[in-house]
C-alpha cells in the first residue's frame, strides 16, 4: 500500500490493526500525529445549546410581532418598474464612473492587496495606494505614497507612480519606499526600471536604489534577500537616524522626542513591530542613547552628551 | 407530525435545534472564525428554517441548515478575516486520552496558526471538522453537499500543506 493510502485511511480511521502498526512505525507518522494533536488546540469554543435556543425563541416571537411576512401582491407591478429602474441606474453608474480603488493604512497598520491581475501588494504602515479597477486590462498602473512590497504577475508593463519617481516592470518582486526626503527601491526578482528626476536606472535583482535628500546611491544586497517588514520587522542599512525614528513612529503609532541625539548619523540595524521595549532597545543601545516611555504615546530618547 | 411533513411544529423545531445547532456552530466557526460571530449565524440559519418550515421536512432539515450556512453571504464590509486562535488552556471537555497536545511549543503553534490561515476555506473547514470534531468523510460530505472523494482529497491536501509549512522545526 502506498504512503498516501495509509495517510488517507488513517485520516478516516479505517486502518486495520496491522496496517495501523505499520503506519505508526513510519517516520511520516510522527510529524502527522504531532500536527494532528496540535490542531486540537484550535477547537471551536463550546456552543451553549440551551442559551442559543432561548435566544432563538425570542427572535422568533419578535419576528412574529413585527409582522415580517407582509403580502406584497399589490406592490408587485410597482416593484418591477422599480427593479428595472435600479438596475439601469446601477449599470449607468458602473459604466460611466472611473472606478478607482483606494487603500490607506494608518500608523501601526499593514494591508495586503491583490490587484485585478492577482499581482500582490503588501502595504506598510501609514501608506496610501490607489489603482483604477476598470482600466486595469489596458494599463497596469498604481500610485503609491509610503512603502509597499510588490509581487507583480507576469504581463504587460506595470507602473508604480510616486512623488519621487516612477518604477516600471514586467513581472517581478520589488519594494518601494517613498517617505519625506527618502526614496528607496529594492529589486528582488526580474528587472526594475526606476525613473527619477535625478537619475534613471535599471535595477538587477538584489540591487537597491536610494535617494536620500537628493543624494543618489546604488548598492548590491546579499543574494536571497527579502523585505523584512512584511514579516514584522524593519531593517535599515546605512540610513540616517531620523528616518529610523520616523519609521518607528509609523509602526507603533507614537511620537518620539529626541534630546541630544544626532539624527543625521547613519544607522544599520532593525526593530520588531510587536514588542515596543525590545524594539526601542534595538534602536537605542547600538548608538548609545537611552529611552523613556511616557504617557500619551510618547517616547523620549536622549543621548548623554551634547550634540555639536 | 403535520400531514405536510414540515417542521413548523414548535416541539419538533426545538428538537432539531438541540440536535443540530452544535454541529452547525462548529462548522461556521471553522468556516468564518470567531470574529464573525458563528452564534449569530446559527440563529440566522434557524430563523430561515422557521420561515420556510412548511417546505422543509424533518429529514431534510439538517441538509437545509447546512446549505443555508454554506451560502450565508456575510456583508463584505463587515466580514473580518477568518482567524482561528488556538488556546493553550485545556478545554473543559478534555479527556485524559491525549494530554500532550497542550504542551506544544508556542513557536510551533504560531506556525500552525499561520499555516491554517493559509489554507483555502474549503480545505480548512474539511480538515478541522475531521481532525478536531472527528467527523467522518461521509458526514462532512453531507454537510458541504460534495462527494466523499472530494472530502478525502481536501483533507489529504490540507494535511500535506500544513505538514510542509510547519514540518521543519
Amino acid at each position: 500500500m502506498k504512503n498516501e493510502d495509509y495517510i488517507k485511511k488513517w485520516l478516516e480511521g479505517t486502518l486495520t490493526g496491522e496496517e495501523k502498526r505499520d503506519f505508526e512505525a513510519s517516520e511520516d507518522f510522527k510529524s502527522i500525529d504531532r500536527l494532528s494533536r496540535a490542531t486540537q488546540a484550535f477547537k471551536a469554543p463550546e456552543y451553549e445549546v440551551d442559551a442559543g435556543l432561548e435566544r432563538l425563541q425570542k427572535a422568533k416571537s419578535e419576528m412574529g410581532k413585527t409582522g415580517r411576512v407582509v403580502s406584497m401582491n399589490w406592490m408587485k407591478p410597482f416593484l418591477r418598474v422599480a427593479a428595472v429602474f435600479i438596475f439601469l441606474s446601477i449599470g449607468y453608474i458602473y459604466l460611466t464612473r472611473d472606478q478607482v480603488t483606494d487603500v490607506r493604512t494608518f500608523a501601526a497598520q499593514k494591508a495586503e492587496i491583490y490587484l485585478p491581475d492577482s499581482s500582490f501588494v503588501a502595504l506598510n504602515a501609514h501608506s496610501h495606494l490607489t489603482y483604477p479597477d476598470k482600466k486595469w486590462e489596458n494599463e497596469r498602473k498604481v500610485a503609491l505614497d509610503g512603502e509597499a512590497f510588490f509581487k507583480v504577475a507576469k504581463g504587460s508593463r506595470f507602473d508604480v507612480e510616486t512623488q519621487s519617481g516612477t518604477i516600471s516592470v514586467l513581472g517581478t518582486e520589488f519594494n518601494v519606499k517613498t517617505r519625506e526626503g527618502y526614496f528607496e527601491v529594492i529589486c528582488y526578482e526580474g528587472l526594475v526600471r526606476v525613473e527619477s528626476p535625478q537619475k534613471t536606472v535599471e535595477l538587477q535583482p538584489n540591487h537597491m536604489f536610494r535617494i536620500i535628500k537628493g543624494t543618489v546611491s546604488d548598492e548590491q544586497l546579499p543574494t536571497g534577500a527579502a523585505p523584512s517588514w512584511p514579516s514584522g520587522e524593519s531593517a535599515f542599512k546605512s540610513v540616517p537616524y531620523t528616518h529610523v525614528i520616523k519609521e518607528f513612529e509609523r509602526q507603533y503609532d507614537i511620537t518620539i522626542i529626541t534630546k541630544n541625539v544626532d539624527v543625521d548619523q547613519f544607522f544599520t540595524g532593525g526593530f520588531v513591530h510587536d514588542d515596543i521595549e525590545l524594539a526601542l532597545k534595538a534602536i537605542t543601545l547600538p548608538v548609545n542613547i537611552s529611552y523613556q516611555i511616557q504617557k500619551d504615546k510618547q517616547v523620549i530618547i536622549s543621548g548623554d552628551k551634547e550634540v555639536e | 407530525m403535520k400531514p405536510d411533513g414540515g417542521v413548523c411544529e414548535e416541539k419538533l423545531y426545538n428538537e432539531l435545534f438541540k440536535r443540530h445547532s452544535k454541529d452547525l456552530h462548529n462548522f461556521l466557526h471553522y468556516k468564518y472564525g470567531a470574529e464573525n460571530n458563528p452564534g449569530d449565524l446559527v440563529q440566522e440559519a434557524f430563523l430561515k428554517l422557521w420561515n420556510n418550515c412548511h417546505k422543509v421536512g424533518p429529514e431534510k432539515a439538517r441538509s437545509y441548515l447546512f446549505t443555508v450556512a454554506n451560502n450565508q453571504m456575510l456583508n463584505e464590509l463587515s466580514k473580518k478575516k477568518t482567524v482561528l486562535k488556538y488556546s493553550l488552556e485545556k478545554p473543559k471537555s478534555h479527556t485524559s486520552e491525549s494530554p500532550e497536545y497542550v504542551m506544544e511549543g508556542k513557536e510551533y503553534m504560531d506556525k500552525l496558526q499561520k499555516a491554517i490561515e493559509g489554507l483555502t476555506e474549503e480545505q480548512r473547514v474539511t480538515f478541522l471538522l475531521n481532525r478536531i470534531e472527528g467527523k467522518k468523510h461521509k458526514e462532512i460530505a453531507e454537510m458541504l453537499g460534495i462527494s466523499r472523494k472530494a472530502v478525502e482529497k481536501r483533507i489529504y491536501t490540507a494535511l500535506g500543506i500544513l505538514k510542509q509549512k510547519v514540518g521543519k522545526i
